[in-house]
């Protein structure tokens, strides 16, 4: 559904990422991880067009990002580490100003909106305004402007960053959710980035490590659970260094 | 299209809520008040100097024809009303990008569908709106002299200022947006902004009596050279080429300029 080819990008001498790439199907949920400075958000940027990559090819749902960019970006929902949000609007004028700009025929709206409110427990806020919400809630509008027009692929850096643990579940449920098949609805593809480990190994599937803006692992959850790995255990050995890396498994698309 | 009216609906309704707008109305109906007022008294207190000089002063009576109200109060007003647009139109354009910056929206725009330029228009679009309802309360005042004045001022000089003040108006938004895609920082963009619209104002000193080589070029540049036209009362299709000409040049400035940061 997302394909990234040999992205890299280069900020003045340093290479912030290098050569990196991977493909995302319909289904998948795919933890991001890699210490700060990794490369994360710079590579989510370029996957989502707001920063073009020095070289290298985005592909959504068969669109180049680059050459057929409102075809691609109508396929992405987005959560960047900061949510986009205007301190001045309602949350449910926001909501609807998202899914207007996002192409959404204005009839359909509506009930975009009040679904997206629904999903991250925001019906109670939906005409407060957003400068007045604590930081969590900010973060669920945030969460709430990424789906509302129901993107099949979704990019969120750093979701659940100052949620609370019940809302951090329903967040997990959310996304467990869009990745999982519905009648009569299509699958998503999820990419999230995290810090938090326990999170990863509770609602991905697959994981890819980078570090210094390489890629170090990308490898389904199962396979490492069957060899009796933990995640604590792969970022220690393949960020920090403490063992000699098994051969094959890095850059192994 | 769509997209530009969405995107003109939010900064208009931002406007409203902010409430720059409300400022801004205000402010431009207590100032052109006030200069209409102050023009207004002048007027009449020189108006019944000339009368009372009729009898000894021959010439006042020559004086007291070329007295009207057209040429010394609508000009001097719709004059005066330049410099007071000079601050509160950056005013109201230092935010329309640099406040997307400061918030992270941006991430959110340029990520959206919509095309650049659609976001550019949309925004200019909010401000032209605002500018309208600034111009249309300048035309309040000169309104009143239809009703009382005797005789009344000359519609055409009255109708081609106000679109002179409004041309200038539209033309200081384009450059205010264009200053705000510059910058994340709101005060940067409005003194930038400012600063670029007095420049247009002050390209008239730089313009010699020979309006030849870069003369000739400073001189069309220049917003006065062409407002004074319009001011007289007349309405020639060079002097709107000029403002046509001059804000598509900064909408297509404020467009490439956000699309830099685009491709940076
Ligand atoms: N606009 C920029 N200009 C210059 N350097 C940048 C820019 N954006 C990012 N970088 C650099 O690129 C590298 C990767 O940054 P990035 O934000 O992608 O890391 P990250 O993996 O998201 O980290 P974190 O976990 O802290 O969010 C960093 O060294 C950062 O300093
Ligand atoms: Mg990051």
């Amino acid at each position: 559904m997302i394909e990234a080819k040999q992205l890299s990008k280069r900020f003045g001498d340093r290479l912030a990422v290098d050569q990196l790439s991977f493909s995302i199907e319909r289904g998948e949920v795919v933890g991001f991880l890699g210490p700060n400075g990794a490369g994360k958000t710079t590579t989510m940027r370029m996957l989502t067009g707001f920063t073009p990559p020095s070289s290298g090819k985005v592909i959504v749902g068969g669109h180049d990002l680059f050459e057929e960019p409102a075809a691609a970006r109508r396929l992405v929902g987005y959560l960047p580490e900061t949510p986009p949000l205007y301190p001045e609007m309602t949350v449910a004028g926001y909501l609807r100003f998202v899914a207007r700009i996002q192409g959404l025929p204005k009839r359909d709206c509506a009930e975009a909106v009040d679904r997206a409110m629904e999903r991250c427990g925001l019906k109670e806020q939906r005409r407060r305004i957003i400068g007045d919400l604590s930081k969590g809630y900010r973060q669920r509008v945030g969460i709430a402007q990424a789906i509302v027009h129901s993107p099949p692929v979704l990019i969120l850096d750093e979701p659940t960053v100052g949620l609370d643990p019940a809302q951090i579940s329903d967040i997990r449920d959310l996304i467990a959710d869009l990745s999982s098949a519905r009648e009569g609805e299509l699958q998503h593809a999820v990419i999230l980035s995290t810090h938090i480990l326990p999170e990863v190994e509770a609602i991905c599937r697959r994981i890819i490590m980078i570090q210094e803006g390489t890629k170090r692992l990308d490898r389904p959850l199962d396979e490492l659970k069957a060899e009796g790995q933990t995640l604590q255990m792969l970022f220690a050995r393949e960020i920090v260094g403490e063992q000699v890396p098994s051969a094959g498994q890095g850059g192994a698309a | 299209m769509n997209g530009i009216t969405v995107i003109a609906g939010r900064e208009l309704r931002s406007f409203f809520v902010m409430p720059v707008a409300y400022v801004v109305l205000t402010l431009f109906a207590l100032l052109s008040g006030f200069f209409f007022l102050s023009k207004l008294l002048d007027f009449n207190f020189t108006l019944m100097q000339l009368q009372n000089n009729l009898a000894f002063d021959p010439r006042a009576a020559d004086q007291l024809l070329l007295w009207n109200l057209n040429d010394a109060l609508i000009t001097p007003y719709l004059a005066s009303l330049l410099s007071i647009l000079l601050f509160l139109v950056p005013g109201v354009t230092m935010g329309l990008f640099s406040s997307e910056k400061a918030n992270g929206t941006d991430e959110l725009l340029l990520t959206s569908p919509l095309p650049i330029s659609s976001i550019v228009l949309g925004k200019y679009l909010a401000v032209v709106v605002l500018v309208s309802l600034l111009v249309g309360m300048a035309a309040l005042f000169p309104c009143l002299l239809f009703l009382y004045g005797d005789p009344a001022p000359d519609l055409g000089l009255v109708l081609s200022g106000l679109l002179g003040l409004y041309l200038v108006g539209l033309l200081y938004a384009s450059v205010g947006l264009f200053a705000s895609s510059l910058t994340h920082n709101q005060i940067i963009a409005f003194f930038l902004a400012f600063v670029l619209c007095l420049g247009l104002l002050l390209l008239e000193l730089g313009v010699g009596d020979s309006a030849r080589g870069l003369g000739g070029v400073v001189a069309y540049l220049s917003l006065v050279e062409h407002f004074d036209n319009l001011l007289r009362g007349v309405v020639d299709t060079g002097d709107l080429g000029y403002f046509f000409v001059m804000i598509g040049s900064f909408l297509l400035l404020s467009k490439a300029s956000v699309e830099s940061v685009r491709w940076r």
